[in-house]
């Protein structure tokens, strides 16, 4: 497979980062609804504009679901006894990180300041994140004192999630990417134990390390959202690869951004059918644990009763 | 496959890149080499010297003066170089001069004035001479052991500064009456030295990085109290002085020298304290310079009778001010750069461009994509800038821990907050 000729090669991003910036401009306070008051919150992050956008790329919609990572961290911390109250995007701002990694400190700040007011003023002890980044740039790059900023890994690991026998299923091989931005980047509370523990709390998985893992893990080959090209994405090839040398069954990771690349590009590989380079799967940690918890999804796991089947890869889109 | 492509070849061969490492290295490494090039431009260094040299002394004869008159004592002073030496001795009067008795058949013997002077000026000598020894780590920066550096400025300079000031004492008490003692010139060897010691630690404490507040504000606090205290103390003892209205007025301009700093430095955020304490400064000093010269245009008389009041006292209150507004500004000033501060402590082991993703996948990039070792050599035309992932594997592997990413969120907010050339106009 020759990634210079696979689909397009340019995710329109100025659209989306032009309509993050001007986000930031309104800095009145919408009325907050939120469903359960609690002491825990739960911040989703911009996972539910990745799906709009590789929707409305016609990228890569695929398999990869973002939306489930949502639901999936909702079951899992229902599961060890929090019910979270969600910090909802409707009056919650983008946290901030791609932003500043692109220079762009006075957007970041403004940001920075509205949610960090939200924060307050709803009362948050401790803030929950499923992102990598998120988790990066609210625990670093806020300051949220008072507020314990914590990886939804680090408490689930730290609440004892058991996940139920699953009998005589056959048994899996996961490999997990260590995300940059929560493992390496953090001089403190670096996400690297808790995501492997529970990936062991699941019977019938056996982790396997990649070539590199957890300070030395590779890229995912994408930062900030920046760029998309032969490049990054021959960065993310050399990163799926460790997963298909190892024999994986899953790849798995805890940031949105990695699953995004992965996803992507494990999406391309079914260009031509019959001659896919990666077998396994690419999912959030999350998504992994959630899947064999027994239970629904909170509301429904992200799926589009209108979609029958995947759509096929190309510049065209299928979505 | 591109990967494929590039492999094994990531830096090897392109120029800019040592191929060996470590100190049994045997290839050249880059820069001028010593010959020719350095050698030519040493040598021509060397002969403009030397025909500067044969000019003057071919041309400019110095004269012989006039032959000494015997009937009259030189001025005796020493070479510059030993006047400190010189002020230590007509310190030493100040010591006491005990007699040691005679012990184990030694005769017994007293510790004059010049044993003293002989002893205070070695101190710093053998210091210098200890240094290499007590100091043997390779880190040479000032921020990175603040109290070391404080001293050396305090100790070795200002110290011996002021050591050889005290050499022409009689001089200087000549020349301005209105000092009036030979105290206050003693004092500049304990005074100065200790301000300028506590105004460099704060200094270099926030070159390096270090938590600051209190640093900040228990020297301005003292300072200030030391003043006030002080300017009440001589307001009070010179209670019916015809000038105790401008005495009042000076010593009160001077506190609020001291105060400005303070205040500044306790109730606002960094950067406006900064600009608060500046523009305070700058308003106050101006302003009581004119204050002043308008005072001796006009009554030179009731002047010199402020001035002979307050000058006695410049070690504190004329001291104290100019040093709260140099540790106010030392202790809130920006500090290096992350790019000055951490990235020059690199030393190209290269570990970080081994583990660089980028220079796998760029075709610029092969061998001439160091995204650290470019910056470092200011060779990098911004596109590592904007290539880099920001991933921190460079991070993870660097010996000396610099965050190379905290340089690109500094480099990329620089450049995102710079005007495009339209002015930076919305569409």
């Amino acid at each position: 497979m020759i990634p210079e000729f696979g689909p397009g090669r340019a995710i329109p991003h100025p659209i989306l980062f032009r309509l993050l910036d001007s986000e930031a401009d309104d800095l009145t306070v919408p009325e907050i609804k939120v469903e359960h008051r609690s002491e825990f919150a739960y911040y989703p992050g911009c996972i539910d504009y990745y799906d709009q956008e590789m929707q409305f790329s016609h990228m890569n919609y695929g398999e990869t679901n973002h939306g489930i990572i949502f639901d999936s961290s909702i079951k899992l911390l229902r599961a060890v006894g929090i019910e979270p109250m969600i910090l909802d995007r409707a009056f919650m701002k983008c946290c901030g990180h791609d932003q500043l990694w692109q220079g762009k400190v006075d957007v970041f700040r403004k940001m920075r300041d509205y949610n960090s007011k939200i924060i307050r003023m709803l009362g948050v002890k401790t803030l929950i994140t499923s992102c990598a980044e998120g988790y990066r740039t609210f625990r670093l790059d806020y300051k949220l004192d008072g507020v314990r900023v914590v990886h939804v890994t680090q408490i689930l690991f730290e609440r004892g999630l058991r996940i139920p026998p699953t009998g005589d299923a056959k048994r899996v091989r996961v490999a997990y990417q260590d995300p940059c931005r929560c493992g390496r980047q953090m001089p403190v509370g670096a996400v690297f134990e808790e995501p492997r523990e529970l990936i062991k709390r699941v019977d019938n998985a056996d982790l396997v390390e990649l070539k590199t893992f957890r300070g030395d893990a590779q890229c995912c080959g994408v930062a900030q959202m920046m760029y998309c090209n032969d490049k990054t994405k021959g960065l993310t090839y050399s990163r799926m690869d460790e997963a298909r040398d190892v024999d994986a069954d899953f790849l798995l990771t805890a940031c949105p951004k990695c699953l995004t690349h992965f996803g992507c590009l494990h999406h391309e590989n079914k260009w031509r059918p019959g001659e896919e380079r990666y077998k396994y799967r690419v999912m959030d940690v999350t998504q992994f644990l959630a899947e064999r918890l027994p239970g629904a999804y909170p509301t429904g796991g992200n799926e589009d009763p209108k979609r029958k089947e995947l759509p096929l890869p190309g510049r065209a889109g299928g979505g | 496959m591109e990967i494929d492509r590039v492999k094994g070849k990531v830096f090897e061969e392109a120029p800019g890149f040592p191929t060996q490492y470590g100190p049994d290295r045997s290839d050249r490494q880059p820069g001028s080499p010593l010959v020719p090039h350095e050698t030519y431009r040493d040598l021509v260094s060397i002969f403009l010297l030397l025909a500067m040299s044969f000019f003057l002394t071919a041309w400019i004869v110095p004269s012989l003066e006039t032959p000494r008159n015997p009937a009259q004592t030189p001025f005796i002073v020493p070479d510059w170089y030993v006047l400190f030496s010189y002020g230590l001795l007509k310190l030493a009067e100040i010591l006491p001069e005990p007699d040691v008795p005679g012990v184990l058949g030694l005769p017994a013997f007293r510790l004059t004035a010049g044993f003293w002077g002989f002893f205070l000026t070695n101190i710093p000598l053998v210091i210098l001479l200890a240094l290499p020894f007590i100091d043997r780590g390779r880190e040479t920066r000032p921020a990175k052991s603040p109290l070391r550096s404080a001293f050396g400025i305090s100790f070795l300079f200002v110290w011996m500064f002021f050591a050889s000031m005290y050499s022409v004492n009689n001089l200087i008490l000549e020349k301005w009456p209105v000092i009036a003692d030979d105290n206050v010139l003693k004092a500049f060897m304990f005074g100065p030295p200790f301000l300028s010691f506590v105004a460099a630690y704060v200094g270099l404490r926030r070159l390096g990085y270090k938590p600051m507040y209190w640093y900040r504000v228990v020297p301005l606090l003292v300072a200030f109290l030391i003043t006030v205290g002080h300017s009440a103390f001589i307001l009070s003892t010179i209670g019916g002085h015809p000038e105790w209205g401008w005495i009042a007025g000076f010593l009160g301009l001077l506190t609020a020298m001291t105060l400005a700093p303070l205040v500044a430095a306790v109730y606002l955020p960094e950067k406006a304290a900064l600009r608060a304490t500046l523009a305070s400064s700058a308003f106050l000093a101006l302003f009581g310079v004119l204050l002043w010269l308008t005072f001796w245009y006009y009554s030179p008389g009731p002047a010199f009778a402020t001035e002979i009041v307050i000058v006695p006292n410049m070690h504190t209150v004329l001291a104290l001010p100019v040093f709260s507004i140099i540790t106010g500004y030392l202790g809130l000033r920006r500090p290096y750069s992350t790019y000055e501060y951490l990235l020059n402590e690199c030393y190209q082991c290269g570990k970080c461009h081994t583990v660089c993703p980028v220079t796998k996948v760029e075709d610029d990039a092969l061998g001439g994509l160091n995204l650290v070792y470019n910056s470092f050599k200011k060779q990098h035309d911004g596109v590592p800038l904007w290539t880099c992932l920001a991933c921190d594997a460079c991070s993870a592997v660097c010996p000396l821990e610099i965050q190379y990413s905290d340089y690109i969120l500094e480099e990329r907010a620089k450049i995102m907050a710079t005007p495009a050339v339209d002015g930076g106009e919305k569409e």
